[in-house]
């Protein structure tokens, strides 16, 4: 990281090469030891592969950038605050933002985790209007990406898409067409039990009816038990690859057994549970899935585990041991509250520090629910979920029981394709929205009244200020508003700013399709 | 104006226009090359333009249950559910044949143009997905690595002309064994959405906002979070493109394929390597081989869209004289437990066969089929081909690259392809 601040970007190509290009492989064309060098560091450290990713944050500029808007007050606040509600929720819209603002950084935690606190009941209103039919893949998702856009309570749902993808089954398998309801029944208890205790969420997700079915726990026997949960549970869930052996793997599948799947309900059949004596994890007896999992639960490993997928998702990749610390502690002393160890780290240092400013890339979940919430549409979303998959995330069927790489490495989500489903998701949202049939573009010119934006520049600086944390680079500030006013060709609407000038209507959706599409926005 | 970083190569010269965005891919890619010829890394240029396409089957397939070792008693009394009958299976020799739902294999069998490599693997599987899909990809045996061994070969092919296409990911997520540090690989699940709208209000049909939106790339500093992965995938979009819809409607299927997924993706695969667009690697993945439980319908399903989608994809190339150029290979991430678990499925396993298809290659069995009673502590079959080893055979005597640069070692062929 260090090295990054020091390093200078030599010009490409060196002069001396540019009026004859050598020929790529050849052995004459090697250059001098020292010259060796500096290119290795540039492709080590600006390297777009992915173990890379995590070298080019926090260059120097950024760190400067935000020491700088540290010392002015209100731009800081604006920055955490927008950086709070990103990370432990979905970005916000001008109002939404002014609100925690008002609170403070500490007040606003207290209202994003004390979110029983805040009312819900328009969010749910809304979406009982919709009339989704909840046995579609295709509606639930719906369901849950208006949920994450609507909702007032933004941390509850990003807790239950991060237990999603930690603890996660898909409709794939689930025992076909007539039972994908119960991915909603998961969803619904990952939502319910998202800051319990450790404990309760393994043993709730333990007896769900999809993890029966998707792990096929239902499937052991007594005799006979399957392997698939248990394996999963201590690779997967709780300890890592390591702490475990292939007997802890059998030995736990047999004390695991017992639990099946009817219908949209689980129960507990004694006379399939396996009921001799098993060794699991250095514990010896007739145990059964409640000592596995107080037996998980209280493994040294669990802790680390957890709070590094935590913080990895909500902070930034590659924790150090002394990053996870407070998150550890916070488990050990609140027994295994998940809610205590969130708390420890929103407020860590760590999370409002230059290196976790913008070091995720958006998944494409926040990416395509943020721009529909800061934006405000009011359409029914349609075509969100075929966007969300197109940009590489279909909620309730994740790639594999690892569930999304791309929440333990963010620069998993971003390729040629899902970039260009990104910026066509914007083009389209702008252009139409996102319902179904009716055209619904966004009204830029009653927004523009609304908010008595003066100019090109006020406009620029107005969806900066809540898309982009209002920390968007002068130059290219610049390259949005001379795009707005560059003339169009052909006759076309045009949108009047209030110092009565007025342009194309291409021109003024296009700085705000340029906002969105820009490399800044791209990141969380 | 001081010469950036950003200059257009084409034709091997440097090309710079003021005000106009240059696409930094084939500055990119040509840095690259050079770099590694610094360096001293001896990635060969094949002389022709051959192709590697490479199938994922991810979850763990079933070994024994896709190359059936039916004269083998041991076989049946481990699967006792399981098992396919003799008289169901498509006979290769006289100890193994093929799932009865893989005749589209078959035929290639018949035809003299598959290749099967019998119990290919490595050493201490940890029996976990995640752990034998990274060592797979990345040949780091400690599962940490972060570079893929295709993503090596693939860097090391760019030519002068930094052709986008030498590489294509046919999905939402560039699997690890395409990743490299220099070289980015344009990924895609359907051709329509490959390509970036424009607002019809727009009456320049979006040129300008597209030059906008490529500067805001370009501008963006360096030091700036994410910033080479960033302009990278812009311009990999942007100029991939741009290629693939200048010759999309030349190609016409040359056959029917399947319907689903798997083989519209190999669709898209054989109208860039009929259109000649410089494809050297292709990549596509079938997934839910983790047949834990309820197996059969499941694995007879997936086998049949593996045969059915690769038969026509290669009778499609061969209708439009291209199959001399494509070699196809399968892998999976690990074989399944030998015996049969109490749910009607199998647990995770260690070694398993792979597919080689193309006309080039040697019909026959390659490697030997791990005996199915002297197994592991886990009631696991011990491997007897080293995955490397393929590998460095396709390397070696397909792509014309050296294996020992790629692979980082020397890992033996196999005979399934002619040395040249």
């Amino acid at each position: 990281m260090e090295e990054a601040a020091s390093y200078e970007e030599p010009h490409w190509p060196p002069s001396a090469e540019q009026s004859e290009p050598q020929p790529t492989t050849s052995a004459a064309n090697a250059a001098p030891a020292s010259a060796r060098l500096p290119r290795r560091r540039l492709l080590g450290l600006a390297g777009i592969g992915l173990g890379a990713a995590g070298l080019v944050v926090g260059g120097v500029t950024l760190e400067q950038f935000w020491q700088h808007s540290h010392s002015t007050g209100a731009q800081a606040d604006q920055q955490l605050i927008g950086h709070l509600l990103r990370r432990a929720g979905f970005g916000a819209g001008p109002e939404e933002l002014a609100l925690y603002r008002n609170l403070g950084f500490s007040a606003a935690v207290d209202r994003l985790l004390n979110y029983q606190q805040v009312p819900d009941d328009e969010m749910e209103q809304r979406l009982a209007a919709l009339k989704l039919n909840l046995d579609r893949p295709q509606d639930q998702q719906r369901w849950w990406l208006l949920r994450m856009a609507w909702t007032q309570r933004p941390l509850l749902e990003k807790m239950t898409l991060f237990w999603h993808g930690v603890l996660t089954s898909s409709f794939r398998k689930v025992g076909g067409p007539r039972f994908y309801r119960r991915m909603i029944i998961q969803n619904q208890f990952l939502r319910e039990h998202a800051f319990d205790t450790f404990d309760s969420i393994l043993l709730g997700i333990t007896r769900d009816p999809a993890m029966l079915f998707y792990l096929d726990l239902t499937k052991s026997t007594r005799n006979i038990p399957n392997e698939n949960y248990a394996r999963e549970l201590m690779e997967l869930f709780t300890i890592g690859l390591g702490h475990y052996t292939q007997q802890d793997v059998t030995e736990g599948a047999a004390a695991l057994s017992g639990w099946h799947v009817r219908g949209f309900s689980s129960y507990y059949n004694p006379a399939t549970h396996s009921d001799r004596i098993k060794h699991f994890l250095g514990h010896s007896g007739n145990l059964d899935y409640r000592d596995v999992i107080r037996i998980l639960a209280n493994h040294p490993a669990a802790p680390w585990f957890l709070a590094r997928k935590l913080f990895s998702f909500f902070v930034y990749e590659n924790p150090s041991e002394e990053d996870l610390q407070p998150l550890v502690t916070a488990y050990q002393q609140s027994n295994h509250n998940i809610g205590a160890v969130m708390r420890a780290l929103l407020l860590s240092p760590q999370f409002a520090s230059a290196k976790a400013y913008r070091s995720r890339l958006k998944s494409p979940v926040e990416f395509a629910v943020g721009a529909y919430r800061a934006l405000g549409l009011q359409d029914d979303g349609s075509l969100l979920p075929q966007f969300t998959t197109l940009m590489g995330q279909t909620l309730f069927d994740p790639p594999n029981v690892g569930g999304w790489p791309g929440d333990k490495v963010s620069a998993f989500w971003l390729n040629s394709g899902t970039w260009m489903t990104r910026l066509n998701y914007v083009d389209l949202l702008l252009r139409r929205g996102l319902g179904r049939g009716v055209v619904h573009p966004l009204n830029l010119q009653s927004l523009i009244e609304k908010n008595r934006i003066a100019s090109p520049e006020a406009f620029v600086d107005y969806f900066a200020a809540f898309l982009l944390d209002g920390q968007l680079a002068g130059d290219r500030r610049d390259q949005l508003v001379s795009y707005l006013t560059m003339p169009a060709t052909g006759r076309q609407e045009s949108v009047t700013f209030a110092n009565g000038k007025s342009y194309p209507l291409s021109r003024v959706r296009g700085a705000l399709y340029l906002l969105l599409a820009s490399p800044e926005y791209q990141l969380n | 104006m001081a010469l950036s970083r950003r200059a257009l190569i084409k034709d091997g010269m440097l090309v710079v226009s003021a005000g106009m965005v240059m696409p930094s891919v084939f500055s990119r890619a040509l840095l690259s090359a050079r770099a590694q010829a610094r360096e001293g890394v001896r990635l060969a240029q094949a002389a022709s333009e051959r192709t590697l396409i490479v199938v994922q089957l991810a979850g763990g397939n079933d070994g024994l249950n896709t190359v059936i070792p039916y004269t083998d008693t041991h076989y049946y009394q481990m699967r006792p559910t399981l098992a396919i009958k003799e008289a169901q299976v498509l006979p290769l020799d006289q100890r193994l044949g093929l799932h009865p739902e893989m005749a589209g294999f078959k035929k290639l069998w018949d035809a003299g143009h598959l290749a099967v490599v019998e119990g290919v693997g490595y050493p201490n599987q940890s029996l976990s997905h995640f752990q034998a899909m990274d060592i797979w990809q990345t040949l780091d045996l400690s599962g940490n690595g972060r570079e893929g061994w295709l993503g090596k070969l693939v860097a090391g092919l760019v030519d002068q002309e930094g052709h986008p296409f030498k590489a294509l990911e046919i999905g939402s997520q560039t699997a690890l064994a395409l990743s490299s540090l220099t070289t980015q690989v344009p990924t895609l699940s359907s051709l329509n959405s490959y390509r970036l709208s424009v607002d019809p209000a727009d009456h320049d049909g979006g040129a300008s906002r597209l030059q906008a939106l490529l500067k805001l790339y370009n501008s963006y500093p360096r030091t700036a979070p994410y910033a080479a992965l960033l302009e990278a995938t812009a311009l990999d979009a942007q100029q991939s493109a741009q290629r693939l819809h200048q010759v999309a409607n030349s190609y016409k299927p040359a056959v029917t394929y399947p319907q689903g997924p798997f083989a519209e993706g190999l669709k898209i695969l054989a109208e860039v390597i009929v259109n000649d667009l410089g494809l050297r690697v292709g990549y596509i993945t079938l997934g839910g081989f983790d047949t834990h439980a309820n197996q059969e319908e499941t694995h007879a399903q997936l086998v049949k869209t593996l045969a059915d989608g690769l038969y026509a994809f290669y009778t499609d190339l061969a209708l439009h004289g291209k199959a001399d150029q494509v070699v196809v290979m399968t892998w999976s991430e690990f074989g399944r437990r030998v015996e049969e678990n109490g749910g009607l499925g199998t647990d995770h396993g260690t070694a398993a066969p792979m597919f080689i298809i193309g006309s080039a290659v040697n019909r026959g069995i390659f490697g030997e089929p791990p005996s199915l009673t002297n197994l592991d502590d886990n009631g696991n079959l011990k491997y007897t081909v080293d995955f490397r080893s393929v590998y460095a055979t396709v390397l070696e005597r397909w792509m014309g690259a050296s294996a020992r640069d790629v692979l980082g070692g020397s890992f033996g062929t196999q005979n399934f392809l002619a040395a040249s």
